[in-house]
């Protein structure tokens, strides 16, 4: 149902303002729910100011969009809302009261409510219908009127079924949505999301994103959503983008999206399907700008039409895969694993994974959250060591009648992971783990001492200067000035920058594998596109296989050559990404989506023309543009 | 190394004990306390330890899991009773008068004594800590504290503080593993080494985990205040406790231990006087 959402909020011709970085003035002023009128903020620790002159307006019932690059001043603005931060200069109302004035922050709270990005650091009791009730508690609202308000926000979050559980076994998505709830319990007149889909898989954002439009349209409820995911902001009525602070542009977001030189000038991206069209476009095929990949098949279906394409289908010859070593394969077989065992929460997380991944792949674990995907890479380099590779471990014997059960076997290039003898640190050293959000695992007092951790700890008494050299590789090869970092803490480094740190002292021991684990998550759109463009010269360069475990489908079809989807702890099906992605049905039963590529064959195909593509989105765009070439020629 | 994902003893069942209400429980615990305290003669020990036997049937959680509760402070168990044992004086000795240690009857029953009091003690705080949630549990002690608001204890911010240090157990342990991993990735050693090795190796825990809490901390404030707190002024409370039939029950058991107890006191010299010496401490 969701997903008819974008189509409907695209469809809807919108009159807006024009695009460009006029402020939206001469709105009524008893129509606006929020007024920034010249709002300048600053950071003490910062020189220049977060926002600068901020001058915009949220009308009632408005569905509004902000997006910028991390560090645009996009938080600082929803904070500004709700009087957490004061302007330095200029002036915040939120229906006529001044947040800078006395008492109206309380005033005010209660009509405007944050959610925040981190679903975890935003509650505050254990049960889920105590959590909902802590904002009316804190307004002083009777106990029967709590009562009917959390059943209503419990209900409106679609989450009345876990009103008496706990909240830390629920997915990132059901937490957010809790977390909305606790919000509109104090029954606000605005909902202000910051971030709050970041963390989140697909399935979760697609969760949040439907309760959030479902809210403006049947509630009434203003939304103001700070996001930098661009497929987000199409669920928009208006789109603010921010830029160092500054409003740059502004209107509907399809308007905003047909900017894409500018977009791309303040480090935010086009859609994918935006590029696409972009790119047909640039070679002459007459299709009109669209943001949804179901639109642009069908605009695709059009243009052909009208120059009589009668080809309908457009082969390709899959290119050669280079023979690989086979050195340092990855081979899993029957691999079963049970959290908390024989206890009365035992919880089974994978249930016989058999895999095979070929020395040289870049390969795609994906899944959403909780599908086992995280246990099987931390099997790979033996953080969970299999069972009879523990030092007590004793083979039973198998009752009479019965066959001897199948024992879990791992190997890792000549590492035999099922033996007790296995030379466990050796094998860390070959495969490299890169945890998600890595940055937070870093502890040391500079640069250099945290990225050399893990080489003093796998080479015992390496000299200075084999160090040194092996820490200033580490530290180029992510992308940074090592003479500029080594002394500095790395807790002063910026976001994306502590990044590549802490992937720099994971790849400062040269491991012949690399694991990653969601490497581009929270990240805004440029920060995406460089991880993963620094994943790929690590690949031609350092580390001849890269795992890469994501719920980001774009992100696989565009980088993996092989991919494997695990679904509830068992290998659902491991191909070419090219092979994979056109079992959209398959895929979509799972609960996992598809890349947009292709939900637009897919659509394409209902339509009578048939692409043979890999799904990244420039296969895609080429082998289009060959389908009407090749139509002219005939 | 800390795998476990559950925390406190909380055991899972539908029965009398666990529908009480905490504020019963916690009570109830207290009056034990102080019944196997106050007796001083055997038949009080054993009417206190028939009532926790019977509390256990009624709270139908595994007899084992009660018992095991015992096992982190056998150590102290064995030491006081070896201590108690030889050092307690008396005046009737059960060892030949040549023996260079000598024991009295008195410190036998003495000891006794003191295994029974510990033993019952331990076990009926575990009924209560596998009966009761964390959260029920702070709920009984918030409302049992609430007469201090009188003299200004701050009930509802303690009240508060439990609360939200239970709701991140369970997401700093998560945390926790994270990072022991990803150290443990890039070759970090924590299981071999002599101790001051081993402190040293927990610093790259340590860090990451603590400012992870203060970040968490930070952005838990700001969401509090998001959400209008502002203390405890003119605020309602959602969740009210209520005593039902059972906590009745409860209460009839457990004053009619203490009044038990304290009759065994007074007529335990009547019972059997054969014996009396024996049953009583002195």
């Amino acid at each position: 149902m969701e997903e008819n959402l974008k189509d409907a909020a695209i469809a809807v011709p919108q009159p807006a303002p024009a695009v460009g970085g006029e402020n939206a003035a001469g709105v009524d002023k008893d129509d606006s729910a929020v007024v920034f009128d010249g709002v300048t903020f600053s950071y003490n620790d910062q020189p220049s100011p977060a926002l600068n002159g901020i001058t915009f307006s949220v009308k009632k019932g408005e569905f509004l969009a902000v997006i910028g690059h991390n560090g645009s001043g996009k938080s600082t603005l929803a904070r500004l809302i709700n009087g957490l931060l004061l302007p330095d200069k200029g002036k915040v109302t939120v229906f006529g009261l001044d947040t800078s004035e006395g008492k109206n922050p309380i005033e005010i709270r209660k009509r405007a409510g944050i959610v925040f990005q981190n679903p975890d650091n935003q509650m505050v009791a254990s049960i889920i219908e105590d959590d909902v009730a802590f904002g009316p508690e804190n307004i002083g609202v009777e106990r029967e009127e709590i009562g009917r308000r959390i059943d209503w926000a419990l209900g409106a979050v679609g989450m009345s079924a876990y009103r008496t559980g706990t909240p830390s076994r629920l997915s990132g998505g059901q937490k957010q949505r809790i977390a909305i709830a606790g919000v509109l319990a104090i029954k606000p007149d605005i909902l202000i999301l910051d971030e709050s889909t970041a963390m989140l898989d697909p399935r979760g954002r697609r969760e949040v994103m439907g309760v959030v439009s479902r809210l403006n349209r049947e509630e009434g409820l203003t939304v103001i959503l700070i996001t930098h995911f661009m497929e987000e902001a199409l669920l928009a009525d208006r789109t603010i983008v921010l830029n160092r602070g500054e409003i740059v542009m502004q209107g509907t977001p399809a308007e905003i999206f047909l900017h894409s030189e500018r977009l791309e000038a303040y480090n935010l991206s086009l859609p994918r399907i935006g590029r696409i069209c972009k790119a047909l476009q640039g070679a002459g095929i007459d299709v009109a700008d669209c943001l949804t990949p179901e639109i642009l098949a069908e605009e695709i279906k059009e243009a052909a039409d009208c120059r009589g394409i009668e080809k309908r289908e457009v082969h390709s010859v899959p290119p050669q895969r280079a023979e690989s070593a086979h050195e340092w394969d990855i081979d899993v077989k029957n691999l079963t694993f049970t959290y908390s065992a024989k206890s009365p929460f035992a919880s089974k997380a994978l249930r016989g994974i058999d895999l095979h991944i070929d020395e040289g792949e870049f390969f795609g674990i994906i899944g959403h959250t909780g599908s086992g995907k995280s246990t099987l890479v931390q099997h790979l380099n033996a953080l969970i060591k299999l069972p009879q590779a523990e030092k007590r471990y004793r083979a039973k014997k198998p009752k009479k009648g019965q066959p001897a059960p199948v024992l879990p076997q791992i190997t890792v290039g000549p590492f035999n992971l099922a033996d007790k003898k296995c030379n466990f640190v050796k094998l860390r050293e070959s495969v490299g783990m890169v945890f998600q959000y890595p940055e937070y695992q870093l502890f040391a007092e500079t640069v250099f001492a945290d990225v050399a951790f893990g080489l003093k700890n796998f080479r015992k008494g390496i000299s200075a200067e084999e160090t040194e050299a092996a820490v200033r590789a580490a530290v180029e090869m992510v992308g940074l000035d090592y003479e500029e970092v080594k002394d500095k803490s790395p807790f002063d480094l910026s976001g994306g920058q502590k990044r590549r740190v802490a992937i720099a002292g994971v790849i400062v021991t040269r491991p012949h594998i690399l694991i990653l684990d969601e490497p581009a998550a929270g990240l805004d759109p440029l920060g995406k596109q460089e991880i993963m463009e620094l994943l790929h010269k690590l690949h031609r360069e350092w580390c001849s296989t890269v795992i890469v475990v994501s719920h980001d489908m774009d992100e696989i079809a565009d980088n993996c050559t092989m991919a494997a989807v695990i679904s509830e702890g068992a290998v659902a099906d491991c191909a070419l990404p090219r092979e994979l992605f056109k079992k959209a049905e398959e895929l979509t039963s799972l609960g996992l989506d598809i890349p947009l590529t292709a939900k637009a064959c897919a659509r394409l195909k209902e339509l009578g023309i048939e692409i043979d593509t890999d799904f990244t989105c420039e296969d895609f765009a080429g082998k289009v543009i060959s389908l009407f070439n090749g139509g002219d020629n005939a | 190394m800390l795998n476990d994902v559950t925390f406190g003893q909380y055991y899972p069942a539908k029965s009398f004990v666990h529908a009480m209400d905490p504020r019963t429980k916690l009570l109830a615990l207290i009056a034990f306390i102080v019944a196997i305290f106050i007796a001083d003669t055997f038949y009080g020990m054993i009417l206190c330890a028939v009532v926790l036997m019977a509390t256990v049937i009624a709270a139908r959680v595994p007899f084992g899991s009660v018992l095991r509760s015992v096992k982190g402070i056998l150590f102290i168990l064995i030491l006081t009773s070896v201590l108690n044992l030889f050092f307690h004086g008396g005046e009737h000795p059960l060892t030949p008068p040549d023996s260079p240690i000598t024991i009295y009857r008195e410190a036998v029953v003495y000891t006794v004594f003191l295994l029974l009091r510990l033993f019952l003690l331990v076990m009926a705080s575990a009924v209560l800590t596998l009966t009761t949630t964390p959260v029920r549990l702070t709920d009984g002690i918030e409302s049992l504290l609430t007469p201090l608001k009188w003299i200004r204890f701050p009930v509802h911010e303690l009240a508060l503080i439990m609360s939200i240090a239970l709701r991140f157990i369970p997401t700093l342990i998560d945390e926790t593993n994270r990072i022991i991993a990803a150290q443990k990735a890039r070759g970090a050693d924590f299981e071999s080494g002599n101790i001051f090795k081993r402190i040293k190796a927990v610093v790259p825990i340590l860090i990451p985990l603590l400012i992870s809490a203060f970040r968490r901390a930070e952005e838990l404030g700001d969401a509090m205040d998001a959400r209008c707190y502002s203390g405890s002024k003119n605020r309602t409370k959602y969740k009210k406790l209520r005593f039902g039939w059972r906590d009745l029950v409860g209460a009839i058991i457990f004053a009619a231990l203490i009044a038990g107890v304290v009759l065994f006191n007074i007529y335990a010299a009547q019972i059997w006087p054969e014996i009396y010496e024996y049953i009583i401490i002195t």
